[in-house]
């Protein structure tokens, strides 16, 4: 495993200095979208249920998300082959891993897969930047979700219960099942919540602005202090998501 | 803290009841505590209260007035007879709180001693001392209350504070449930079976350490077994049902709108939210109003049957039942039944309503008295305990025959009756009225998807009891719409259970209504007589009610009292307001685990290496500035000084991250800016900057910013760092009117921004972002490039707030910290230093810039701030064109003006006084000492005739003293604006 020396880049996390305080000397670092992450250990060598804990919380932010909004986003969606969820506040797994959820009638955000480390997610921002530029993205308008949102997940089958600590919609499984979206305050501040749960394990999405996510690290890890959570590298998430 | 229990003069072990008593208590766990400086055993599962009295110990406190002994009454936690101190907690139910190993607990309000407390010499006065009599008593000569209030408030209030306790972690989190049941009593657990079977997420609350309610310690039939019974059919099916969740030691405090439930457990306040609600809370047990009802050894049969069931406790030795239904009987039955020698079964009745009853008693061989009560309890000098009771025949409603027959006892139970446990009910609009037929308050007039069941609903027979729970799941899953089989009516008419009239009057007073308040029966009597005809009123005047109890046994009697003196019905009457709480919640509680949201640059790590003293700024956290150059501390002044003066010589770099940034694009793009902002945008150029302020509909200014035209249909505009929000919606709310075809996004934190400002910058800057012409001509002052900072893509702009030479690098926030890296490294050769927040502020003070929300206020439109020049006139609209207009034909008032003061003047500071003789005119928004005018320069609102540069005005400072400062033309350095053009 590399060192942060290493893997150091010109980009940053939100919340890359935490982790690095963490972890400051340690090996254990490597590449993820051009970012240095905290990688843990080798996945391989992970046992699924020390990955998998009651309640764990990983920061996602360094995979690739983008936003489109407009009258012709959908379309542009679809000529790019992705699947569309139905209705507002739902949100679609690719068949690649990646995610699609739809925040209003004519806006989608989309999240990158551990599969290809966000790259289609990467590649096709460009190329909409580019078009964009190039006044050929007429009716739809790029969202730089990358930089706004920090992506954080709470995993295991407590994730609901530390939610409600924090947030006033009701997100056990039963009321929001998998693929649906909130758009809600959690903690006193915004944050988008998506259930991505898979079929071995109970997973939510939160988008905060990347400004706070200092803010709700610390506030996410006490809520999952009395259900044993602990903070989990996105190698050990990766591993729970095949796709 | 627990104080050490010392093994010495520990009292021997106290003897329990066999098992099945005392299903709360573990034997084999033995406890010592320590109580009034004795030590005493106990065992886990025990309250403070059940052990004490396990050890003989009655009496736990003084009443609030008289100081009169008091014993538990409820052994639920409903009275205030059991509030002790805790080292550190005051008023601490000693019947609900559990005992735990080295417990060191006093009494609290006595002076002396627990029980020898010289405070009691009051109640000899209590004829001196009527309802309300400080109300008319100490006001009387003008400013005698000055003298009396102090020593009042003296003895008033319960227990001390400890001032150096430390707080323990509280939270809140939100519960869902298809149906929430209050109470787990047999109609609770039958309401929420019957809901979770039907397949409703139940959420079942208890405010009791186990689920049954009174099947955990009442007697249903005469062989006692019938709670035994139902305990085991339903408990298990409850405990084992997927679809319930239970909350034991739980209270549900309040019932707001929709079903919004607080319940508390432990130091956690749960937000419930429930689409339906089943109130199955059940019914406080009624005490009798006689003589002396309050002494120790004097409680309520529950009580008894609470020490007995939950405790293995035996309440008494020789015991008197009270009675004014047939559930009395049953707690004579329990009492014999565990050898406790019953002198008498009283009944205030002719007989119980279950005739075999009479039959049973008899076999048992209690002596039963009916239509007799006790009209007094006997006690030796020190009231410290019952000693016996004055039995007499009722000869009329209320009124007693002469002849007396007294008993020896050292227990006195009371059963006259229940009362609806009604206060969430009422706190949701329930409507309570008087059946005098039952004598029983009955609750209607309930909002939607809430429902009662139970003894609360006025059913008292345990049959018509559990259907009833039955009859309300089934209620809730119909509105659930979820299959439900009918449920079955109910059977026979409602078991009678209250005594109409359990009110004894003695000559000699002494007749409880309100334990909490010491309110005796002439004093609810005395009120009516004042004029305090309507019962609140009534527990205004007399704080009947007002206790830690909240009238749950004084409500009733005192309805009934007050109908009786007012000659009116006891439903016309009715009782007191029911509020939340139910019971006392800390304040810790109402807190929970506070969240205060902050936002962070990405450059924060850069300013905590560097040392800044960070500021709020909004909810952001911004450099104020950064240790001293020369010194290495932290000195506002100075540090704010030198960071000034080099940028003014050199160059520096601040973080404007916090700046709002707004995108604004589409067809209509330029069009929705030149309606939002004053100025004019249709014709802004493609890669210009351009200044932007906005007015809302009053014409007040509100906000500013730059708006960068960076594409024919593409803004970008920055806002105000506290004003971003407001500017954001403002800008959503006039398009959801205007329709315009644009799109607005909010990308504040997707930027990363850094101002480079001062002579050397551009030097700085050739060497970040080489493929950028940065002369001054193919870059000149307000233009706007997009081009890239070393490996960053980057938004250049040539703006001027500090009135330097200057660039403002937007950057996506990922590159942030890797910017600021490049330009410290670039600038090193140049001296670069960054600055923070009060530099920046005194920088553009000396440019005459203004600061929105600083320099102005509520009411300051562009005139008046000296802004008309960003005004356009020409077009036809702007959001506040009509204000403005009209603004600007009125006779102006005050103009912000900028002053100047030699740098040895008193300084004034921000929001002092400018005056005009004795008038205030206007007030200081911003001033500081100036390092490049060697002078004290500030802003302030002045009269309109004082605008003039070469005028004079009077400001007020600091301790009274006033300087007269002169008014300048802004600004006041580089008054052609050559350095930041250059």
């Amino acid at each position: 495993m590399a060192t942060l020396e290493d893997t150091l880049t010109t980009k940053r996390t939100p919340l890359y200095h935490l982790h690095q305080a963490n972890q400051p000397n340690a090996t254990g670092w490597q590449h993820l979208g051009g970012y240095a992450i905290k990688a843990g250990q080798d996945e391989t060598q992970v046992e699924p249920t020390t990955v998998a804990p009651a309640c764990g919380l990983t920061d996602l932010s360094a995979l690739a998300r983008v936003g489109l909004r407009g009258k012709k986003a959908a379309t542009i969606l679809s000529e790019k082959h992705y699947q569309l969820p139905a209705a507002p506040n739902q949100a679609l797994r690719q068949e690649d891993g990646s995610l699609v959820a739809k925040l209003s009638a004519s806006e989608y955000l989309l999240l990158g897969s551990f599969a290809d480390d966000g790259e289609r997610i990467s590649r096709d921002e460009l190329a909409w930047q580019a078009a964009e530029r190039a006044h050929r993205l007429p009716d739809a308008y790029l969202l730089p979700r990358q930089d706004t949102h920090a992506w954080l997940a709470l995993t295991g089958s407590h994730a609901s219960d530390v939610m409600a600590k924090l947030c006033g919609v009701d997100l056990s499984p039963k009321a929001f099942a998998p693929g649906h979206v909130a758009q809600t305050s959690v903690a006193r501040a915004n944050a988008i919540i998506i259930n991505a749960s898979q079929a071995d394990l109970s997973c939510l999405y939160l988008l905060v602005d990347s400004a706070s996510a200092c803010y709700f690290w610390p506030i996410l890890l006490d809520a999952m202090q009395e259900f044993e959570g602990k903070e989990l590298n996105i190698m050990a998430l990766r591993h729970h998501h095949p796709a | 803290m627990n104080r050490h229990v010392s093994p010495e003069n520990i009292q021997t072990m106290p003897t329990r009841l066999p098992a099945p008593m005392g299903s709360l208590i573990n034997r084999q766990q033995p406890i010592t505590f320590q109580f009034e400086g004795t030590n005493y055993h106990g065992v886990e599962g025990d309250t403070l209260a059940s052990a004490l009295i396990a050890n003989g110990r009655y009496l736990l406190s003084r009443s609030f007035k008289y100081h009169r002994p008091r014993g538990p009454l409820t052994m639920a936690g409903q009275d205030a007879n059991t509030l002790v101190q805790l080292p550190d907690e005051p008023n601490v139910l000693a019947d609900t709180h559990p005992l735990s190993q080295g417990l060191a607990v006093t009494g609290q309000n006595y002076s002396g001693s627990l029980d020898h407390d010289s405070d009691m010499k009051l109640g000899k006065f209590s004829k001196f001392m009527p309802v309300g009599f400080y109300y008319r008593s100490f006001y009387k000569p003008k400013g005698a209350w000055k003298f009396w209030e102090s020593l009042i408030r003296k003895k008033a209030g319960l227990g001390r504070y400890d001032l150096n306790a430390t707080g323990s972690y509280h939270d809140k989190a939100y519960l869902f449930a298809d149906v929430v049941v209050v109470g787990s009593g047999p109609a609770g657990l039958k309401a929420a079976l019957t809901a979770a079977e039907g397949g409703a997420k139940v959420l079942l609350v208890e405010q009791q350490s186990q689920l049954g309610g009174a099947l955990t310690y009442a007697r249903f039939d005469d062989a006692g077994v019938r709670a035994g019974q139902v305990r085991e059919a339903l408990i298990p099916a409850v405990e084992a049902h997927v679809n319930i969740h239970v909350l034991c030691k739980a209270t549900c405090n309040g019932w707001f709108t929709d079903n919004f439930l607080p319940v508390i457990q432990g130091t956690r306040m749960y937000k419930v939210r429930a689409q339906e609600c089943i109130v199955a809370a059940g019914a406080f047990d009624q005490p009798a109003i006689f003589r002396n009802n309050d002494l120790p050894g004097v409680m309520l049969a529950s009580a008894a049957q609470r020490l007995i069931r939950h405790y293995a406790v035996r309440p008494g030795k020789r015991a008197v039942v009270l009675t004014g239904n047939d559930d009395g009987y049953l707690a004579a039955l329990d009492l014999h039944e565990q050898g406790i020698e019953v002198a008498a079964l009283v009944d205030m009745r002719a007989g119980p309503v279950d005739t075999r009853l009479t039959q049973t008693i008899n076999q048992h061989g209690i002596p039963l008295h009916v239509e007799h009560t006790v009209f007094e309890a006997l006690h030796d000098k020190t009231l410290h305990h019952v000693t016996g009771v004055d039995v007499r025949r009722i000869t009329r409603r209320g009124e007693v025959a002469d002849d007396s027959l007294t008993l020896e006892c050292d227990l006195l139970c009371m059963a006259a009756g229940y009362m609806p446990m009604y206060q969430l009910l009422c706190q949701a609009g329930g409507k309570l009225t008087y059946n005098d037929d039952v004598a029983e308050f009955s609750l209607s007039n309930l909002p939607k998807h809430l429902y009662v069941a139970g003894s609360v609903n006025g059913l008292h027979d345990l049959d018509q009891v559990l259907q009833d729970g039955v009859i309300a799941g089934t209620q809730a899953l119909h509105s659930l719409d979820l299959p439900a089989t009918e449920a079955a009516p109910l059977v026979g008419a409602p078991k009678q259970v209250n005594f109409p009239w359990p009110i004894f009057a003695h000559p000699k007073g002494k007749e409880f209504v309100d334990f909490d308040e010491d309110l005796q029966i002439r004093d609810i009597i005395n009120a009516t007589r004042h004029g305090y005809r309507d019962v609140q009123l009534v527990k205004r005047f007399s704080t009947v009610g007002m206790g830690p109890s909240q009238g749950r046994h004084s409500a009733l009697p005192t309805a009934r009292l007050v109908a009786d003196a007012t000659g009116r019905t006891v439903s016309e009457t009715g009782v007191t307001t029911a509020r939340p709480p139910f019971t006392a919640e800390t304040l810790s509680h109402l807190a929970g685990r506070s969240f205060d949201p902050f936002r962070v640059t990405p450059l924060h790590q850069r300013h905590l290496q560097l040392g800044a003293k960070m500021m709020p700024a909004g909810d952001w956290q911004r450099p104020a500035f950064y240790p001293s150059a020369t010194s290495g501390h932290l000195d506002r002044d100075r540090c704010m000084q030198e960071e000034a003066i080099h940028v003014r010589e050199k160059v520096g770099l601040i973080d404007v991250s916090t700046l709002g940034g707004i995108e604004v694009r589409g067809p209509d793009a330029a069009e929705f800016v030149n309606r939002i902002y004053t100025f004019g945008f249709l014709k802004q150029p493609v890669g210009r900057t351009r200044y932007a302020a906005m007015a809302n509909e009053q014409g007040v200014v509100v906000d500013d910013g730059v708006s960068c035209r960076l594409g024919e249909n593409h803004f970008y505009v920055t806002a105000t760092t506290s004003g971003l929000a407001r500017v954001y919606q403002s800008m959503l709310q006039w398009n959801a009117q205007w329709r315009l075809d644009v799109d607005i996004a909010n990308v504040t934190s997707a930027y990363a921004a850094v101002n480079v400002a001062g002579p050397l910058s551009r030097k700085v800057l050739e060497k970040v972002c080489t493929e950028v012409d940065l002369s001054p001509e193919a870059f000149p002052y307000l233009e706007l490039r997009e081009g890239k900072a070393g490996e960053a893509p980057a938004r250049l702009l040539r703006v001027g707030f500090v009135g330097e030479l200057g660039y403002e690098l937007h950057v996506p926030s990922r590159y942030g910290e890797y910017l600021w890296d490049l330009l410290m490294k670039a600038g090193e050769e140049f001296g670069i230093r960054p600055f923070g927040v009060e530099a920046q502020r005194l920088l553009r003070l000396e440019k005459g810039h203004v600061i929105i929300g600083q320099d102005t206020d509520g009411m300051s439109h562009p005139s008046e701030i000296g802004m008309s020049w960003a005004v356009n006139r020409k077009k036809p609209f702007f959001v506040g064109r009509r204000a403005v207009d009209i603004l600007d034909e009125q006779p102006a008032k005050r103009r912000l003006v900028g002053f100047r003061l030699p740098a040895t003047s008193a300084k004034p500071l921000e929001g002092h006084l400018v005056l005009e003789g004795s008038d205030i005119t206007g007030n200081v928004t911003s001033c500081e000492y100036s390092p490049s005018q060697d002078a004290i320069i500030g802003l302030a609102y002045a009269g309109a005739d004082k605008a003039t540069p070469g005028s004079h005005i009077t400001i007020r400072v600091e301790g009274g003293d006033e300087v007269n400062a002169e008014v300048v033309k802004l600004p006041f350095y580089d008054a052609n604006n050559s350095r930041q053009e250059m």
